[in-house]
């Protein structure tokens, strides 16, 4: 019926729009107490970015597996719940990268000793056990790089994470095109649910695929002159307020003792990522 | 020091080159004086106020800024810039493009922070102003989630953090409701009694009335088209009538539906 795939449309976009919005603007857990609220941001970079090293280092399932698992048991002690935890790690790109991995699953791209054989026209394909530890170390692999990240962005305070880069030496004109895109993303997802409402009051919802595509082709042409304008104004209101281009907190950040063990305990397990990759060489 | 603390001379300015904004705008704005910008819409108010916090330059003409004139050279030279932009603070017309920080609290501090305020002495500010404002409950939440009355009052709170000399204000007031007009008038009034010189865009006449000192009215052509005490233009009806400042009201006297032009009169006229 057109009817319901017009509603599919128009659940599709105010459904995206809704999670994007939730997951960039979700700094209701970062401003929460836990584990990882707690640490240093500079220091809690520097222990993710050891730890998706010792992912990236990895040639087998197990270890990925436990730094993963340890993702979940810091999502816990930082006040994060797990299903939400999952539904952002889970969302997009695993799942993505899980299609993309899928052909190396079968014989045809990846052959050795099959697991599961089936025959289509005469035609053999079969499941290799090379092919499912290929595709399973890819999808966890990015399954663990995604969760760390996550991590780190739910649990520091946006200006935080910012000013943690520039401690990395990370350039001025990189950190403050980050620091702008976060806020003008946002405008962009209010720009476009407001244009979805506004022809939604006048046309009383997207009645048909075509009315919806049309709808997604008039925010884009719109959304352009749009965006422009407002992100120059955007850009005046922050000048006015005497921003340069440094992203400043009113956060302390100290280092404590359990912060450096939090990193050395990173480093370490980085460290075991490359004598195994060593060693299994 | 002496002279006034904005001098605009012949400024003349166009969106992209070609869309006319203002048009040979000359005034000047005394210290410590509460000033209306006054005109219907698109007649180049809030154009007036980007300029007088030095957001665009002129095309042609000159604006002087306590007794320099402001350039986009000017503004290179960090030590100036950081010293004007303590001086001047801007509260735009909409707030949603004011408001980028996650939370409130982080944009109320934003501006005394970029501008090297010390931390215990923005926090006090921040303890002043959400009591001010009534904003204690709302300062962890995100500014988008506020309604159009508390994003009005962070958007001033965030500009008042910074304990600017000069508040410039476009539209303050607009589509707020009765009371949150109120509360904001007695903040601009106390910040006022504190030596603050205020600049205003409006067509709110009542507030022009009860707190302006001087009116500059701009004109269909994007110029400046008369200034004066706030008693002499609300009481001329055809000046106001003529360039779209009147205030149409309908009302019922009985059961007979009336409609008359609202009239203003000076406090105490």
């Amino acid at each position: 019926m057109g009817t319901r795939r017009g509603r599919f449309v128009e659940r599709t976009i105010t459904g995206a729009l809704s999670f994007i919005k939730e997951s960039i603007f979700a700094d209701e857990y970062a401003s929460s107490r836990g584990f990882l609220q707690a640490r240093d941001p500079r220091l809690k970079a520097a222990a993710i970015f050891a730890l998706l090293l010792a992912v990236l280092l990895s040639r087998e399932i197990a270890p990925i597996a436990c730094i993963y698992a340890l993702c979940l048991l810091l999502a816990a002690v930082s006040s994060i719940g797990i299903p939400y935890f999952l539904k952002r790690t889970w969302f997009f790109v695993p799942l993505f990268s899980l299609c993309i991995a899928a052909p190396a699953l079968f014989s045809i791209f990846t052959p050795g000793e099959a697991l599961i054989s089936v025959t289509i026209f005469s035609f053999n394909i079969a499941i290799t056990k090379q092919g499912v530890a290929g595709a399973g170390i890819f999808f966890l692999r990015i399954l663990t790089s995604v969760s760390l990240c996550v991590l780190l962005s739910l649990t520091t305070r946006h200006q935080r994470l910012l000013g943690a880069l520039r401690a990395f030496r990370v350039p001025q004109v990189f950190v403050m095109t980050l620091g702008m895109c976060h806020r003008y993303v946002y405008s962009f997802i209010e720009l476009i649910q407001n244009s979805h409402l506004a022809i939604k009051s006048r046309s009383g919802g997207v009645r048909s695929p075509s009315m919806g595509r049309r709808m997604v082709a008039w925010n884009i042409s719109t959304l352009w002159r749009r965006s422009y304008d407002l992100h120059g104004r955007v850009y005046q209101a922050m000048i006015s307020r005497g921003y340069r281009g440094e992203p400043l907190s009113m956060d302390d950040d100290r280092v404590t003792a359990a912060d450096i063990l939090c990193l050395g305990a990173a480093i370490l397990i980085l460290a075991g990522g490359i004598w195994r990759a060593r060693f299994s060489s | 020091m002496a002279g006034p603390l904005f001098e605009l001379r012949d400024v003349r300015y166009a969106y992209h080159g070609k869309y006319p904004a203002l048009r040979g705008v000359s005034l000047s704005i005394e210290r410590g004086t509460r000033v209306a910008l006054v005109g219907a819409n698109g007649t180049g108010k809030s154009t007036l106020l980007a300029m007088l916090d030095a957001l665009i330059f002129p095309d042609g003409g000159a604006v002087l800024a306590m007794g320099k004139e402001l350039t986009a050279e000017l503004f290179e030279d960090a030590g100036f810039s950081l010293e004007f932009r303590r001086r001047v603070g801007f509260v735009f017309q909409n707030p949603e493009v004011q408001l980028f920080c996650p939370t409130v609290e982080e944009d109320i501090a934003f501006g005394p922070l970029q501008l090297g305020a010390p931390v215990p002495e923005i926090r006090a500010r921040l303890e002043r102003l959400s009591s001010v404002f009534k904003l204690s409950d709302i300062l962890g939440r995100a500014p988008h989630q506020l309604s159009v009355g508390e994003k009005r009052k962070v958007t001033l709170a965030s500009v008042l953090a910074i304990e600017p000399e000069v508040l410039l204000l476009d539209e303050p007031t607009a589509g707020l409701d009765p009371q949150t007009v109120r509360d904001i008038i007695a903040v601009l009034l106390a910040e006022h009694g504190g030596g603050k010189t205020i600049v205003f865009a409006t067509h709110d006449l009542h507030l022009v009335e009860e707190f302006a000192d001087v009116v500059h009215v701009m004109g269909p052509e994007k110029n400046l088209i008369r200034s004066a005490a706030p008693g002499d233009i609300l009481l001329d009806q055809d000046f106001l009538e003529m360039n779209n400042l009147v205030h149409i009201h309908a009302h019922r006297h009985a059961d007979m539906l009336h409609i008359h032009a609202h009239r203003h009169s000076r406090r105490g006229a």
